[in-house]
């Protein structure tokens, strides 16, 4: 099993500049899963009761001199920490930006290593971080888990096919900003958030309890996937009314999700993404935020970076 | 649009606000415990909100009408209803974004007496709420504020200091003497507990901290710490930043008043001529009593 490549320039700020510091907010601990073509970084897809997240890169988009071989189809997965993985990869670009000298000086190369740490009798796996500068070269160990077995492997993989599926109506939030704002200070009033999605266009999230119902409607808003046409009898309802007609024509789907993992998922936005669109899963299963990043200068995605989370639905009658 | 239902009855009250994060700021000073019941009374001068605690302390917000950029009043007498201090306040809160002026219009009663509030500024989001309301409780104590003689005792000290003398005050705790005498015109607040604490204002000596100062004989009452702190610990940052006087009076038997000024002014841009020191229209200006009842000595 051997995995060693060089994190380009781009690579470098793209993870410890925007994605590192969001997924961080995800969760402590990810699956880093390595393909011959693609670096997947995964929060709860094993263990299924939180957010998950799937934050794929092809390798162009982060390393260069990509060499990865393993008996099982060159995969490799390990368990890491993501914030001692962004720390290593910030004091990397640190040292990079001291002593670097032209665009060969300062290579950042990362690869799988097994070392015998200090006070120990057995091996363990980590992932090193190698910068050379000027003078000087740095070397920072990240410990990792111990690889994947192919069964578990197997596993995530499975796992993370079935989280492709696409929901049928998505609909863009313009201002991802003024929804996690307003989603930090609901937090207070309430746990549930019932969150439904229109063909029209619409976004209505609400916390309902016995004492306050607090909600907020985005309406208007680019839909992508199925669309229909609001009828023009709605517009003089309150957005209650509204949601709960569009659900009964069939136009609208309604999920209750948590919170605090709604909130979670908002904190994405510190991989400053160029579009984020809002849907619900065939069946109601999960809600689903995805990502989209544009090729710097134009509006074409950029297909080399995907990013997107599913939040759990609660059952409402476990509420 | 909100014409478009024919009602039967108007509501009590329908008032808008541009300064959400204003109201929520002079709420937030009466805020003194995480489980509050308030008391909300209409009238067509305004909104007044009152909780109490254990028949000792007495606070009121007054939202006189004039805050409010519109306030349609239908009721005959003045409407009261009991709401959860916490909950309208975090409430109120979701409505108020950072760096932009969000405009709210707050309805009493909704279809089924509870209050009413939504964004107005965009047809295109909008945030609502429903708030429960209870029956209210009568108020279990007359706050009946007289003063104690011919002359009113009273002094005037800039919020920061009286906040700060307040916080210093803890470490003794439990009862605090407040002592006002006349020659040479001095404050005293002293705590005696796990060890003493003497705080002073004198008039002549500290000009800047103490602003006015009236008292023509010497009085002396005893205050519990808790309700003492009550009436500064959620002091919100603009009024300690504003840094106006706070006016505390001793009325009749010892019953302490302590008054506040909470700016509900639009954003601070948009008068850039108007200083902080005081000089902004009355009519923006909210209006914070607490009531606080002396220990009777045994």
């Amino acid at each position: 099993m051997k995995f060693k490549a060089f994190l380009t320039e781009h690579g470098v700020n793209l993870l410890g500049r925007r994605f590192l510091p969001a997924l961080d907010k995800m969760g402590k601990i990810c699956h880093l899963f390595l393909t011959r073509d693609h670096a997947i970084f995964l929060h709860n897809l094993l263990n299924g009761d939180g957010v998950q997240c799937i934050a794929q890169f092809r390798k162009e988009a982060l390393f260069d001199d990509y060499r990865i071989s393993s008996q099982n189809e060159d995969r490799i997965a390990f368990a890491i920490d993501v914030s001692l993985l962004l720390r290593a990869v910030r004091s990397s670009v640190s040292i990079c930006t001291e002593f670097g000298n032209g665009p060969s000086a300062n290579r950042l190369q990362i690869k799988l290593v097994k070392k015998l740490p200090l006070n120990c009798t057995q091996p363990m796996p980590f992932l090193t971080f190698e910068t050379k500068g000027y003078k000087s070269a740095v070397i920072q160990d990240v410990p990792i888990s111990k690889p994947l077995s192919r069964a578990q492997v197997l596993e995530l993989q499975t796992a993370l096919e079935l989280a492709q599926d696409i929901p049928q109506t998505l609909v863009r939030v313009p201002d991802l900003n003024q929804l996690q704002n307003f989603v930090e200070r609901m937090k207070q009033v309430g746990d549930l958030l019932n969150v439904s999605i229109s063909k029209y266009g619409d976004l209505h999230v609400q916390i309902s309890t016995t004492l306050i119902t607090l909600g907020a409607e985005f309406r208007k808003l680019l839909v992508i996937g199925e669309q229909a046409e609001a009828p023009s009898d709605d517009r003089n309802q309150s957005a209650q009314t509204r949601s709960e007609r569009a659900i009964s024509r069939g136009d609208a789907q309604r999920v209750q999700v948590s919170v605090k993992h709604f909130s979670r998922s908002l904190h994405c936005h510190l991989a400053k993404p160029d579009c984020t669109f809002y849907g619900i899963a065939p069946h109601g299963s999960c809600l689903t935020v995805i990502f989209q990043f544009f090729i710097p200068g134009t509006h074409q995605t950029d297909k080399s970076i995907s990013l997107h989370c599913r939040l759990p639905v609660l059952d409402p009658g476990s509420s | 649009m909100s014409s478009s239902a024919v009602e039967a009855e108007a509501p009590d009250l329908v008032c808008r606000l541009d300064n959400v994060q204003g109201m929520v700021d002079a709420l937030s000073a009466v805020r003194w415990k995480r489980h509050q019941d308030a008391v909300v009374e209409l009238s067509e001068h305004g909104v007044v909100l009152i909780v109490e605690d254990t028949g000792c302390l007495q606070a009121k917000v007054y939202l006189q009408r004039e805050l409010f950029v519109l306030y349609e009043y239908h009721a005959e007498g003045r409407p009261r209803f009991g709401v959860s201090l916490g909950l309208f306040v975090d409430c109120l809160n979701s409505f108020s974004a950072p760096g932009r002026s969000s405009m709210i219009e707050i309805q009493y009663p909704g279809p089924d007496m509870q209050l009413l509030i939504k964004s107005v500024d965009s047809l295109d989001a909008c945030i609502y709420a429903e708030i429960r309301t209870r029956i209210p409780d009568t108020i279990s104590w007359d706050y009946n504020f007289e003063p104690a003689g011919s002359t009113p005792l009273t002094f005037t000290v800039k919020s920061a200091a009286l906040k700060e003398a307040i916080d210093d005050l803890e470490w003794p705790g439990s009862s605090i003497q407040i002592n006002l005498q006349p020659d040479p015109p001095c404050i005293t607040f002293k705590g005696e507990g796990h060890g003493d604490l003497q705080i002073d204002f004198t008039y002549y000596v500290n000009t800047d901290l103490v602003i006015a100062f009236h008292c023509d004989c010497q009085v002396s009452y005893r205050y519990k710490y808790k309700f003492l702190r009550a009436t500064t610990s959620n002091l919100p940052s603009s009024v300690i930043k504003d840094n106006r006087g706070s006016k505390l009076t001793i009325g009749r038997g010892g019953m302490l008043k302590v008054q506040h000024l909470v700016s509900v002014a639009r954003s601070a841009t948009s008068h850039p001529h108007i200083g902080s020191a005081g000089h902004q229209q009355p009519s923006r200006i909210a209006y914070i009593e607490f009531f606080v009842k002396s220990e009777v000595d045994e």
